[in-house]
């Protein structure tokens, strides 16, 4: 064990290092030039963000790209406001759904893409995704690139020594909703004394409350939070849980979390699309004994990005150049194929090149067809500029219980009270 | 103003006498643009937002939006907020938690490593400094996987000798002990080495004198050695209390789970994280600033009296 902390802190340093190697990076020359060609690229890591520009280059020999990794996502669009503040932009950035309500409200900020020609291909997206960058006088700021299908990733291993069905069919049958997910999860804990799921805010909080058609904000952009029907219901899911004893207390990409997973000391991760990667990232020794089963509530999105081009753009036709060739649905399925993020676009969901990507770490999953079928039929919800917040207020509740140091019967009244003192009202 | 007169007219060849009144006034200037250089960075990265801060913290300022100028309500509602006074005692249980024991130790180890016969002392002396010089972030992220409820190697050797699992990072004075361990193996070679420096400024005969007469390590720690480092301990105390108000790395990497409020329930929220989390993660600029000025007072109120405090002690020489 000592063993492994030390691997995991030499691990730690150098991805330190390589994303300092990363900011300080650029694959081109100095911003853009003038010949209008040329672009300046702000975007996540861990995306593989190297290789879309790599892509790019192919086809378009003639343009030089400046990417810059600027961190994970939420410090792109810290990076993102300082830039906008002080008016120095790059010509492209990626945004993460969270953030982008922030965005979508100061408008003058960012290009409005109609005028690029954005009107042309909105039709290509998801309405629900697409609505989310487009502001209430009809300005689309963003283009999604990707969105985040809903699963469950278990390890089919530890199932079977407790006595579980392991086949991805049957396991999905186990959970047709929520409350036989937990009663699966006692079972298994019964029978191991293990636990079954990381966290409860994170597997099954947040999934339940993005399942619903309304979350936090009404259509017509109320708070709705202390009366919704989905969010009350998530909570007293995720309390459900903790009280059953079934969660491993791990919260999400913590240290804990990772040698937990490593250690398989617990079998089940709520996983929308993009957390595949931080399995596979975390736990490469567990190759091949993870499989992918259906959420339960069967459908559900959590996530996904969006390329916007801020105002101060000195090269916004490169720019724009860039979203059209990559994100068009084309483009996106492409991309799924290499990088596993899951296309906005609906016309290429029946395509045999999603349809036949089988992930091998994930015992040969049929990941494109598992996690576009949790999108299909679902409804838009408003996400507004207090969402991340009030997300996180509810599942700071739900930690402090799951931690031991909460009553779980004042959590709900300690979150809302929170929630008022945060965003002020 | 100073600027205008060129430094490189100071470092001229001698002036032939008739310019004998332009030289003095050159020689009366060059001073002055010697250290213009730090007074012009200094305005420009700490006058100047400093100010600049009082300006926003009275307005509603969205960084990317409007800044709507709204006089003292960010402060008032500072008052009123929970959270400030939930990360003020954070910061100043932290402040306390780590500065006392550092500055104890580094008191006892300098006064060892001052001692006559220790060998390999530039060793140990260089080997005080190795914390110092390793990245906040490095140090945070061994120790709190160290003090890891689950995996770390401290539960686990608690677990061997049979005692329960402790879970640091959750519970706030688990968490305010953790950082505080951090603060204090990062500083105290730091402080032991100003304690040393000052130490071998005292006189070796003092010692040998207070041996002779019989006195002991102890009492020539407490006669001796204590009472010639006052002016660097008073240094010491005062600048422990800047940084120790100002703790921000360790908090935020504290609890990763729910890092910009270090923790579910804000166990380990210190004030700079908080203003960090109204700042940069609310894109709150004005609450963000006014928690900057609480800061800023807070820091210049307690300096002032850990001053007062410590040059107070001085009748008790003996």
């Amino acid at each position: 064990m000592k063993f492994r902390n030390v691997s995991a802190v030499v691990i730690a340093a150098t991805a330190a290092l390589s994303m300092a190697a990363c900011s300080g990076s650029s694959s081109g020359t100095s911003s853009g030039g003038s010949d209008g060609k040329s672009f300046e690229f702000w975007s996540f890591t861990g995306i593989n963000a190297k290789g879309s520009a790599e892509e790019y280059k192919k086809i378009r020999p003639d343009v030089q790209i400046k990417l810059t990794e600027v961190g994970n996502a939420q410090e792109t669009a810290q990076a993102l406001t300082t830039a906008l503040a002080g008016g120095k932009v790059p010509d492209l950035v990626l945004i993460q759904g969270d953030d982008l309500p922030k965005f979508v409200q100061q408008p003058q900020n960012f290009v409005d893409l109609r005028t690029m020609g954005a009107d042309k291909i909105k039709g290509d997206y998801l309405d629900w995704v697409i609505s989310q960058s487009t502001t209430k006088d009809g300005a689309i700021i963003g283009i999604p690139t990707d969105v985040g299908g809903m699963a469950i990733a278990y390890r089919a291993d530890l199932f079977k020594e407790a006595g579980l069905p392991t086949d991805r069919e049957e396991v999905s049958k186990l959970w047709p909703d929520w409350d036989a997910f937990i009663e699966t999860g006692k079972k298994y804990t019964a029978a191991t004394g293990k636990a079954f799921i990381d966290n409860a805010g994170g597997s099954i909080y947040s999934q339940v409350v993005n399942q619903g058609q309304e979350k936090y904000y009404d259509p017509a952009g109320n708070l709705v939070y202390e009366r919704s029907p989905q969010v009350k219901t998530a909570f007293d899911l995720a309390l459900k849980a903790v009280a059953a004893g079934i969660t491993a207390k791990q919260s999400t990409f913590t240290e804990g979390w990772s040698a937990a997973m490593k250690r398989g000391d617990y079998a089940v991760v709520s996983a929308p699309v993009w957390l595949l990667g931080s399995i596979r990232d975390n736990a490469p020794d567990t190759e091949g004994k993870w499989d992918i089963a259906t959420i339960p509530g069967g459908s559900g999105n959590w996530g996904g990005s969006f390329l916007a081009i801020p105002k101060g753009a000195k090269n916004p036709q490169a720019a724009w150049d860039y979203i059209a060739a990559t994100q068009s649905p084309q483009g996106q399925l492409d991309h799924f194929a290499q990088a596993r993020s899951l296309p906005s676009t609906p016309s290429v969901y029946q395509d045999p090149k999603l349809t036949s990507v089988k992930d091998p770490f994930f015992s040969g999953a049929p990941i494109g067809t598992i996690y576009t079928n949790s999108l299909l039929g679902l409804k838009p919800f408003l996400i507004g500029p207090d969402s991340t917040t009030i997300g996180i207020e509810f599942t700071n509740a739900i930690a402090n219980v799951e931690q031991g140091k909460g009553d779980p019967a004042k959590a709900w009244d300690a979150a809302v009270t929170n929630i008022k003192t945060a965003i002020g009202g | 103003m100073t600027t205008s007169i060129s430094p490189t007219k100071a470092s001229l060849p001698p002036a032939p006498p008739v310019q004998a009144a332009r030289r003095g006034f050159t020689e009366t200037v060059a001073p002055y643009a010697y250290i213009t250089p730090f007074f012009v960075l200094f305005a420009v990265f700490g006058l100047i937002p400093l100010l600049f801060t009082f300006y926003v913290a009275l307005f509603d300022w969205n960084p990317i939006g409007e800044h709507v100028f709204v006089g003292l309500d960010n402060f008032s509602r500072l008052v009123g907020d929970v959270r400030f006074w939930n990360a003020a005692r954070n910061t100043v249980s932290i402040w306390l938690l780590s500065t006392v024991p550092q500055l104890l130790i580094a008191l006892v180890l300098a006064h060892l490593l001052n001692h006559v016969r220790l060998r390999l002392a530039l060793f140990f002396r260089m080997t005080m400094l190795v914390p110092y010089i390793t990245s906040v972030a490095a140090t945070a992220i061994v120790f709190v996987q160290m003090f890891d409820r689950d995996y770390g190697l401290l539960n686990w050797l608690l677990g061997l000798v049979g005692f329960e699992h402790i879970d640091f990072t959750q519970s706030v004075i688990g968490s305010h002990v953790l950082i505080a361990v951090m603060v204090t193996w990062r500083w105290f070679g730091y402080t032991t080495l100003l304690y040393l420096a000052s130490l071998q400024a005292v006189p070796r005969a003092i010692y040998e004198a207070a041996a002779v007469d019989g006195a002991g390590g102890v009492r020539q720690f407490l006669h001796i050695s204590l009472p010639s480092l006052r002016p660097v301990i008073v240094f010491t105390i005062v600048t422990s209390t800047i940084g120790g108000l100002q703790i921000f790395t360790e908090a935020l990497l504290m609890n990763r789970g729910a890092a910009n409020t270090c923790g579910p329930v804000r166990q380990c929220q210190t004030l700079t994280l908080f203003l960090f989390e109204q700042g940069f993660i609310q894109f709150k600029f004005g609450y963000a600033a006014a928690v900057g000025v609480a800061l800023f007072v807070m820091v210049v109120v307690l300096a002032g009296l850990n001053y007062f405090l410590s040059t107070r002690i001085r009748p008790v020489k003996g």
